[in-house]
């Protein structure tokens, strides 16, 4: 798919693209690590878990797989699917950058279009397309060949390790971990926990129901208290303006 | 679940992953989604996730299944998340926690 070429600044632009998504990379290693460990745990036949990297999502391969002793399958879908929803504001940020590409990368490039790819992608204006589309697939490939590397490397690991070591815990350290490093506004905190809250007092509700109903709590009570933040700025900056002198 | 379920599963959530990241460059390149609707995915995330992280620690057993050394270990590694902001060192300090209580008790 990447044919050679001879343009300088074509061939430059793959190493820089990998370079960059290096830092960003090297989180995910423990991620796919824990999920292959996952994946020998889950109720699914192994080599059925491995297949969820055609979803290339970490968070919703590993709500799948250790959902899948437990909860039913709509749940399970529907869990997976709700992880996913953040995608669409992705789709929606990267819409510019596609704008000027050839079809065939409009419909490749969005599959590896994950949370890594994102951060290093999104912002890149100062690239022109057929670069910027270099640089975009050569990271995206990078991510999800070391991806799916790590996830075996993983599956290989978890059969060797002895269920004393507790790795079992390690989906749920991750999770909490990844929560933590996403909350950096105080209504993110609020729906997380409200997420947190919501589950914990639905843990009875069968088929892990509780998941769904807390992320809708969440999701409810964020959304409100972003809403009324914008409303306390904006009554803050009218004080300033009128208030300020006295 | 059987295999067959778990095939089905898994192409369903891949089909709709791959549209929620493809939808609007593929299909509705010119059109944008509601400031409310992109609003309201912010949150989607931190919501989602930590109801999970809850969830796990129950492992499908209900209030019953949460253990004291389980939680200490997700507290641990979500305290060292915030402070040193590298999932990494969160993992592990998270493991190492339960190790030690294992060890300990």
């Amino acid at each position: 798919m990447v044919a050679s070429t001879a343009d300088p600044a074509l061939d430059g632009v793959a190493r820089r693209a990998i370079r960059d998504v290096f830092p960003l990379y090297l989180p995910t290693v423990p991620f796919a690590l824990v999920l292959g460990v996952a994946m020998t745990e889950s109720a699914m036949p192994t080599n059925i878990a491995w297949s969820t990297n055609i979803v290339f999502a970490g968070a919703a391969q590993l709500a799948m797989v250790t959902l899948a002793g437990t909860a039913t399958w709509l749940t399970l879908v529907m869990t997976a699917v709700v992880i996913n929803l953040r995608h669409v504001m992705y789709s929606a940020a990267m819409a510019h950058h596609f704008r000027d590409q050839p079809r065939w990368f409009r419909w490749v490039g969005p599959f590896v279009l994950i949370d890594q790819l994102f951060a290093l992608t999104a912002r890149r204006s100062d690239l022109d397309p057929p670069l910027w589309r270099r640089y975009y697939l050569s990271a995206g490939l990078f991510l999800l060949v070391t991806w799916v590397i790590g996830v075996t490397v993983g599956i290989a690991v978890g059969s060797a390790i002895p269920t004393e070591w507790r790795l079992d815990i390690a989906p749920a350290v991750m999770f909490g971990g990844l929560v933590v490093l996403g909350l950096t506004t105080r209504p993110m905190a609020l729906a997380a926990l409200t997420g947190a809250a919501v589950c914990f007092a639905g843990l009875g509700i069968p088929n892990n129901g509780g998941v769904l109903l807390g992320a809708t709590a969440g999701v409810i009570v964020g959304f409100l208290a972003d809403k009324a933040s914008d409303r306390t700025a904006s009554d803050r900056s009218a004080t300033d303006r009128y208030g300020g002198a006295a | 679940m059987t295999t067959a379920a778990a095939i089905a599963a898994i192409v369903v959530v891949a089909l709709i992953t791959y549209v929620s990241r493809a939808g609007l460059i593929v299909f509705l390149a010119d059109r944008s989604i509601p400031a409310d609707v992109t609003r309201a995915l912010r949150y989607v995330g931190p919501a989602v996730m930590s109801a999970l992280t809850v969830n796990l620690l129950a492992g499908g057993q209900g209030i019953s299944g949460v253990t004291g050394q389980e939680v200490a270990a997700v507290a641990v590694g979500g305290l060292v998340a915030w402070r040193t902001k590298n999932l990494i060192l969160s993992l592990a300090a998270g493991m190492v926690t339960i190790w030690i209580i294992i060890l300990v008790t």
